[in-house]
């Protein structure tokens, strides 16, 4: 029975404090909305109280003025436009190549037991580690750039991928085949669609991984871009430009994010 | 038509399943034959892990037989097709589809049927099976017992010559698990389907069956093969299982089981006796 106490919401806050609790979706929010104030709080307060120097921790209005004045004076716009070209680019290509290598590593033995060891070696060897590689090979322009963030991304989404092809249940490919389907249908109709939700998942994760990529590729040679924007104002000393763009960042990462959680909603409603 | 003597022959069939390299194979099939006639109900019983599901795996065409040979309808079985419907316990429906979108996909690949009837036949085996008004329902928003009805529908919905259902109640409660027997019954006197039906569960077998195949411990041999009718006056009521024929043949059904589960134990607990 539920009290009259309970239904005023006191269940709620017991919820928050119980192990493995519920939590209703307002409730969410409104904690997503204080984390956030507490922090920019906490943050003005230790940049104004002047304990910390301006040139290490700007306050958040410096910081503020800065993203403004990059947008309007220093055609920021494009950099941000730069950036997201680069990582959109490298990571279509990877998850192209990515998605069909990886279902057919699953499918095929032959393939799946020739590349695997491969790729497991490659995932392992740490991205900025690669610059040097890079730029020998392919020079400083774009093509290093998408190279560096391409194999960042592309050897991660693949075993990923791979993995995703190997949960789909046994039963199901059983089933499809006793209805009459042949083996393409059964890619079409049983392991795409069982494995899609999964996918998109690791496709969210591993996009994530490409946005710090692209910063470690334009640190190290590049003329515009959002990383090259940081590396510039960090060489004049102008810590708040810098902060603006470690800011810009983290604003794209959370939109994409969010984007491709919402079509997840949208695309997969029966997991509700 | 075709002629052939019986509608599905089991020849001489056993079955190994390779191990680790340089292991024994392990021996999970030996020496089965048995003949199966159109429309009969026919029931394997057996101890958990015997190899009876196996068995029923080969019939659909998902393992391969190490020796013999299984003829369906004068044709011998080579791989899975449309002609042997398959029923799990589990994973039996598909989550991404809606009802009517699983019962429609039984007949996703047949060419020679028209997309408007393909609907009809879907929304036809949907009502069946009494799962009219749930079209739109996803599958995890329906219970476990319209799940394997959904299952039944999908099957039966693609046209097979033969039903082989794997335990496909074995995961729901007590009660569901009867209704659904009687429904199962109710279909099939509809339907008149050839079904082989996979099961541990003694009285399920006796209430379900014509025929009764019950296995040995690994590797399954038949060692025991009954007519129900012989024993009891068969109906699709659940006031059958009390009736006194119904517990006698239970009761010796049971001991036979019991002996050969323990010695699927004792096989378990000492391994190099069982050699």
């Amino acid at each position: 029975m539920l009290s009259e106490r309970d239904k005023k919401g006191r269940f709620e806050w017991k919820g928050l404090f119980t192990f493995r609790g519920g939590i209703s979706r307002p409730m969410e929010l409104s904690l997503a909305v204080a984390s956030f104030t507490i922090l920019l709080v906490f943050w003005i307060a230790l940049a104004e109280s002047g304990l910390i120097r301006e040139a290490y921790l700007p306050s958040p209005i410096r910081v503020a003025i800065a993203m403004y004045t990059l947008f309007a004076e220093f055609n920021f716009i494009k950099d941000v436009y730069i950036s997201i070209l680069r990582v959109m680019i490298a990571f279509t290509i990877a998850a192209l190549m990515a998605i069909p290598l990886g279902i057919l590593m699953n499918t095929y033995r032959i393939i799946g037991a020739t590349h695997e060891p491969v790729m497991d070696l490659i995932r392992y060897l740490p991205v900025p580690a690669l610059v040097p590689l890079t730029v020998i090979w392919l020079g400083i322009g774009e093509t290093s750039k998408i190279a560096l963030l391409w194999m960042g991304t592309f050897f991660q989404l693949v075993l990923l991928i791979a993995d995703a092809a190997r949960r789909v249940p046994g039963e199901y490919v059983e089933i499809c085949y006793t209805l009459g389907a042949k083996t393409r249908h059964v890619l079409r109709w049983i392991i795409l669609p069982a494995m899609a939700p999964t996918m998109v998942d690791n496709l969210r994760i591993t996009l994530g991984w490409c946005w710090s990529y692209v910063i470690i590729a334009e640190i190290v040679a590049a003329n515009e871009g959002i990383g090259h924007v940081i590396w510039i104002s960090r060489r004049f000393g102008k810590m708040p430009e810098v902060m603006a763009g470690v800011l810009a960042i983290g604003f794209i990462g959370l939109a994409s994010d969010q984007l491709i959680r919402y079509f997840h909603r949208r695309a997969f409603r029966y997991l509700e | 038509m075709a002629f052939y003597d019986h509608f599905l022959q089991i020849d001489h069939l056993s079955k190994w399943f390779a191990t680790e390299h340089g292991k024994e194979p392990i021996h999970v099939i030996d020496d089965v034959s048995m003949t199966i006639e159109g429309g009969d109900f026919v029931v394997f019983v057996g101890p958990s892990g015997c190899g009876k599901t196996t068995l029923m795996r080969i019939v659909a065409g998902l393992e391969t037989t190490s020796e013999g040979r299984i003829v369906l309808e004068g044709e011998e079985v080579k791989g899975p097709d449309r002609k042997k419907g398959v029923v799990f316990q589990s994973y039996s429906s598909f989550p991404w589809l809606t009802v009517f979108e699983n019962a429609r996909f039984g007949l996703k690949f047949r060419d020679d049927v028209t997309k408007n009837e393909k609907d009809g036949i879907a929304r036809h085996y949907l009502e069946l099976v009494g799962l009219a008004g749930f079209e739109d329902f996803y599958v995890n928003r329906i219970s476990g017992g319209m799940r394997q009805r959904l299952a039944i529908a999908r099957t039966l919905a693609a046209g097979p010559d033969i039903l082989l259902m794997d335990e496909p109640f074995g995961a729901l409660d007590a009660q569901n698990r009867e209704f659904l027997q009687v429904q199962l019954l109710e279909i099939r006197a509809k339907e008149r389907k050839t079904i082989i039906f996979v099961t541990h569960d003694v009285e399920e077998a006796i209430f379900l069956a014509e025929r009764i195949f019950v296995f040995s411990a690994r590797p399954a041999k038949i060692i025991e093969e009954i007519t129900v009718s012989d024993h009891l006056v068969r109906e699709a009521s659940l006031e059958l299982k009390e009736t006194e024929a119904f517990f006698k043949l239970r009761n010796h059904l049971m001991a036979v089981c019991r002996a050969q589960a323990q010695r699927t134990e004792a096989m378990i607990m000492s391994p190099n006796a069982a050699r």
